[in-house]
């Protein structure tokens, strides 16, 4: 939809800054009350979700134009989604996420680009992932594994890596292990490898539409092409765009989706994986936008009045992925998970997402760094997460910033309460 | 005037990213829908946002605009029209930098606070030390500096906590000519704990009744006082709002009465603020909780007549009320007094703490007044320009005529159907005194809505002077011609201050001390000749 198709959603807004704040009734101090890393950072009312509506409806009225300064702005928000979420307490009428990746939509319309996004969206074209990298080396990740190729071995379940997973060498050992964990609890499990291509997601984020929608394409028939029933992906992004995208735009994969929380959730609940080890630490969850709010399913799109839609299709971002992770971690011997104070559909973001990394470095490290802090305040010594986006930005920032605290994927962990593996400065080796 | 030397100062004493002139972002300033009449709904675009972070960048901003013929217009969290310009040349100073707590100090039972801090915040480290604040009931998003030093406030608490400026302690203002003044102790020795002395009174002219609205200069920093807390100093809640879920924490009462009349309820409630027993207090209505809880519900019922009279005359008068006791025995106490009164005045009483969902559900709507913003639900807006302040027995009338106003306007599809019965009531001061805010809703998309809007302000202002009541919304300058000649001429005195403190006129006092003219065409003649005898009738 374009952006005018919002006006009704824009004009809805009241102005009342709710969309700043964490919902009132969890705001547990001052200090982590405020949910918007973007107007949290730069301030000015344009930079908060009200703010951003009331530019798009500024400009469809004719009163303002599109230009750099307002580009900037719209592209200055990690679009985490936690805007939304507050609005939403309070508001049937108005779907901020859609005006946000409206007015990113409109940008790319009127030529208004970011230079760094087009190199992405480049990448993405010539190589099939986000960061340029060579197509072919896409499974290098998994080399040494034996693991079954997806395409010509029909496994049961489609193990989907994604972009960052693939190409980041100080991830990867994740990814293998959270392999290794799957087929320790004996999944019939196959992986794609130079065929897997990026979700497309990202793309979409970032306001290209269109190629979002040549990737969706493109994946489900990969995905069908497998045999499998089973999808399992690693990467939260790939599983909202999955979860989410895929169906509002009418693609279906065919498949039952997991993220790999999930899975391990599944699998621990059938007995088939069994964490018995003790890892004895004090941890905090930290829940990716992509895989809490953001993945929240598609519920269908209500035509005509949205103060009469029924209450089951309006995304409040509830129902997100929440207690499968924390199900996971409670279920590791000698874990304590101690939570922050902003979580679940409120959760502050990590800073890598909506584009910010790659357009405002600064703005992104800035926002990892606030979490860390909140992470800290929680007297943690770890940092838990599910999203190879969050773990990138939080390894950086804790590094940068020199705060005592390590950071974890959830899969390293069970894999060393499964006997697989052993902690090592953070990463399990 | 030179508004681009001034914008380049700006830069130079706030930096590039604290300032803005591009239209866009102006305009996120000049979109005002809430509390707006006008069914445009654009205020006039500011000049500049500026966001200064401290006390004397507020002032050299004031001084910019005092030297280059500007005015300037200040807000903390900014919600409702008359946080917007309403001339051409104006600065809006947004304070949002300005967010720290500065003290808590728990022995006095005060916090000292900067515009940005809002009353979630502050409420939740007060908790942490056994205190408590009061909060307005527009919500926890609202800033607490704002309603006591430039606005008004009453919230579900006031039984228990007052209003907003009967709060203010220490205060310190920047005045419209830059200067820095102290009121209270904090002008006479540096302490924050009394507003009056020793050191500078001047709270009537700083606020009068209902603030200056920025039109005074800008406040920087206060103290407020804050209340004793029994409750927990966190609260566990799994859960945003309506999907809250959490277990009824010790020595907390909360019970729903219902009474047969409305001299029942009044008298019940003189007797419960004689009784000094709750923490909160609100009468309520079904169609209040209803359209904000089943808002699809009620538009399916709308002008069903059999329903809606059985709903409205069943659930006529009802109070919410909460305890919060020191003890089991205080509650005990408590809750002895109430079942005494309510029994004396034919009414019952229903323990919500038996109701564990519905108390989760609405326990923090109470305490921190997280549930009124859910009037949005019903049509996206809300208006409540048909709120007075008065003796209690008057209050319970007034809501009646309003709802008489109310029910005419429904019957012509020009407001949403809430049963016409949804008042904000909250008795304050022992409950001698009373604020009334009926809340309509409308959607603001709807043309047919937004034309009703003026029309409405003007069948209450004339409702209002008919009865000789506290007048509504004085700082409208419509209103402000309308009624000062009815109570003393009081618009000259604020002319008077305004000129005396501003001799540059550099503050946007449009809402504070000017004068204008309603707009009568289009309106109805018979009611605009209605107004005009009533006010030639009431004159002193």
């Amino acid at each position: 939809m374009a952006l005018q198709d919002y006006l009704r959603d824009m004009e809805g807004c009241s102005r009342c800054s709710s969309c700043k704040w964490v919902p009132f009734n969890q705001v547990k101090s001052w200090r982590f009350a405020k949910n918007c890393p973007s107007v949290t950072r730069h301030n000015l009312h344009a930079f908060s979700g009200s703010g951003k509506m009331i530019m798009g409806l500024s400009m469809v009225s004719g009163r303002s134009e599109l230009n750099d300064t307002v580009t900037e702005i719209i592209y200055r928000c990690q679009l985490c989604g936690a805007c939304d979420t507050a609005c939403k307490v309070y508001r049937d009428d108005i779907d901020l996420m859609d005006v946000l990746l409206a007015l990113r939509a409109h940008c790319v319309e009127q030529g208004q680009l970011i230079p760094e996004h087009m190199l992405t969206i480049d990448a993405l074209k010539r190589e099939d992932n986000v960061f340029g990298e060579p197509k072919a080396r896409r499974g290098d990740w998994a080399e040494g594994l034996d693991v079954k190729d997806a395409v010509g071995e029909k496994p049961q379940v489609l193990f989907h890596a994604g972009c960052r997973y693939s190409y980041d060498p100080d991830l990867r050992e994740t990814v293998r292990g959270a392999v290794r964990l799957l087929r320790s609890a004996g999944v019939d499990l196959g992986i794609a490898g130079a065929d897997e291509a990026c979700c497309g997601g990202r793309a979409f984020e970032l306001g290209y539409q269109g190629e979002s929608e040549n990737f969706a394409d493109d994946m489900v028939s990969r995905v069908k092409a497998t045999g499998a029933s089973v999808l399992v992906t690693a990467c939260s992004d790939c599983y909202a765009a999955f979860n989410y995208l895929y169906p509002r735009m009418g693609k279906e994969l065919g498949v039952e989706l997991y993220h790999i929380t999930q899975y391990l959730e599944k699998l621990a609940g059938e007995g088939r994986l069994r964490l018995r080890q003790r890892v004895p630490k004090l941890v905090t969850w930290h829940d990716p936008c992509h895989l809490g709010r953001k993945s929240e399913p598609f519920t269908g799109e209500w035509k005509g009045d949205k103060l009469l839609r029924p209450v089951t299709m309006k995304r409040t971002g509830k129902k997100g992925v929440y207690d499968a992770p924390r199900n996971v971690l409670k279920s590791i011997p000698g874990i304590e998970l101690v939570e922050m104070e902003r979580i679940k559909g409120y959760a502050w973001c990590c800073g890598a997402g909506g584009g910010v990394l790659e357009a405002f470095p600064e703005f992104a490290a800035w926002t990892a760094a606030e979490r860390i802090e909140e992470a800290l305040a929680t007297g943690a010594e770890a940092l838990v997460t599910s999203c190879p986006w969050c773990l990138r930005i939080f390894r950086d920032a804790v590094e940068e910033t020199g705060a005592l605290l390590e950071v974890y994927d959830l899969t390293e962990l069970a894999l060393v309460s499964a006997g697989e593996g052993v902690l090592a400065g953070g990463a399990a080796r | 005037m030179s508004v681009e030397e001034a914008r380049r100062e700006f830069v130079e004493l706030l930096g590039e990213e604290n300032v803005s002139w591009e239209p866009a972002v102006l305009d996120c300033y000049a979109w005002q829908p809430t509390f707006n009449d006008d069914p445009d709904r654009w205020v006039k675009r500011p000049v500049a946002v500026v966001l200064p972070s401290s006390t004397e960048e507020v002032q050299e901003v004031v001084r910019i605009c005092n030297r280059h013929g500007l005015r300037f217009k200040s807000f903390s969290t900014g919600w409702g029209a008359w946080n917007g310009p309403t001339f051409d040349n104006v600065v809006q100073v947004d304070l949002r930098r300005m967010d720290r707590i500065v003290e808590i100090d728990a022995k006095n039972m005060y916090a000292v606070i900067e515009p940005y801090v809002n009353g979630a915040q502050l409420q939740a480290e007060a908790m942490k030390v056994g205190l408590n604040t009061h909060i307005i009931g527009a919500g926890p998003n609202c800033s607490p500096l704002a309603s006591a030093t430039s606005g008004w406030g009453v919230g579900h608490d006031s039984i228990y906590m007052s209003y907003s400026a009967r709060n203010l302690l220490g205060v310190e203002w920047v005045l419209p000519d830059g200067e820095v003044l102290r009121l209270g102790t904090l002008g006479s020795s540096g302490e924050w704990f009394n507003g009056d002395g020793p050191g500078p009174s001047l709270r009537g002219i700083m606020r009068g009744s209902c603030g200056a609205l920025s039109g005074l200069g800008i406040f920087t920093r206060c103290a407020l006082k804050l209340y004793n807390w029994p409750g927990p100093p966190e609260m566990e809640i799994d859960g945003i709002m309506l999907d809250a879920k959490m277990e009824v924490p010790e020595n907390i009462g909360y019970y729903m009465c219902f009474f047969p009349d409305r001299k029942a309820f009044s008298d019940a409630m003189y007797k419960l603020g004689e009784a000094e027993i709750a923490y909160n207090a609100l009468a309520t209505s079904f169609g209040g909780y209803f359209d904000i809880l089943t808002p699809r519900l009620f538009r399916k019922i709308e002008h069903a007549d059999s329903i809606r009279s059985m709903i409205v005359n069943t659930f006529k008068y009802t109070l919410a009320i909460l305890f919060a006791a020191n003890s089991a025995r205080e509650l005990a106490y408590q809750e002895k007094v109430l079942h005494a009164i309510v029994r004396e005045h034919g009414g019952f009483a229903m323990d919500v703490t038996r109701i564990k969902d519905f108390f989760s559900m609405l326990f923090m709507s109470f305490v921190r007044a997280t549930i009124p913003a859910l009037v949005f639900r019903m049509g996206g807006s809300f208006s409540t320009a048909l709120d007075r302040n008065d003796a209690l027995d008057s209050q319970a009338a007034w809501r009646e005529v309003v709802r008489e106003i109310k029910e005419g306007y429904i019957r012509k599809g020009q407001i949403l159907d809430d049963l016409a019965d949804n008042p904000y009531f909250v008795p304050y001061e022992n409950n001698t005194w009373c604020h009334c805010e009926v809340v309509y809703q409308y959607d603001p998309r709807d043309p047919k809505h937004r034309e009703a809007l003026e029309p409405i302000f003007l069948d209450v202002t004339i409702a209002a002077i008919e009865r000789c009541m506290e007048p509504l919304f004085t700082s409208d300058p419509r209103v402000r011609r309308l009624i000062s000649p009815l109570a003393g001429n009081f618009s000259k005195y604020q002319q008077a201050i305004s000129r005396g403190l501003d001799p540059k006129q550099a503050a946007d006092n449009t809402l504070y001390s000017a004068e204008a003219d309603f707009d009568f065409s289009g309106i109805d003649p018979q009611r605009v000749r209605r107004l005009q005898e009533v006010v030639e009738q009431r004159r002193w």
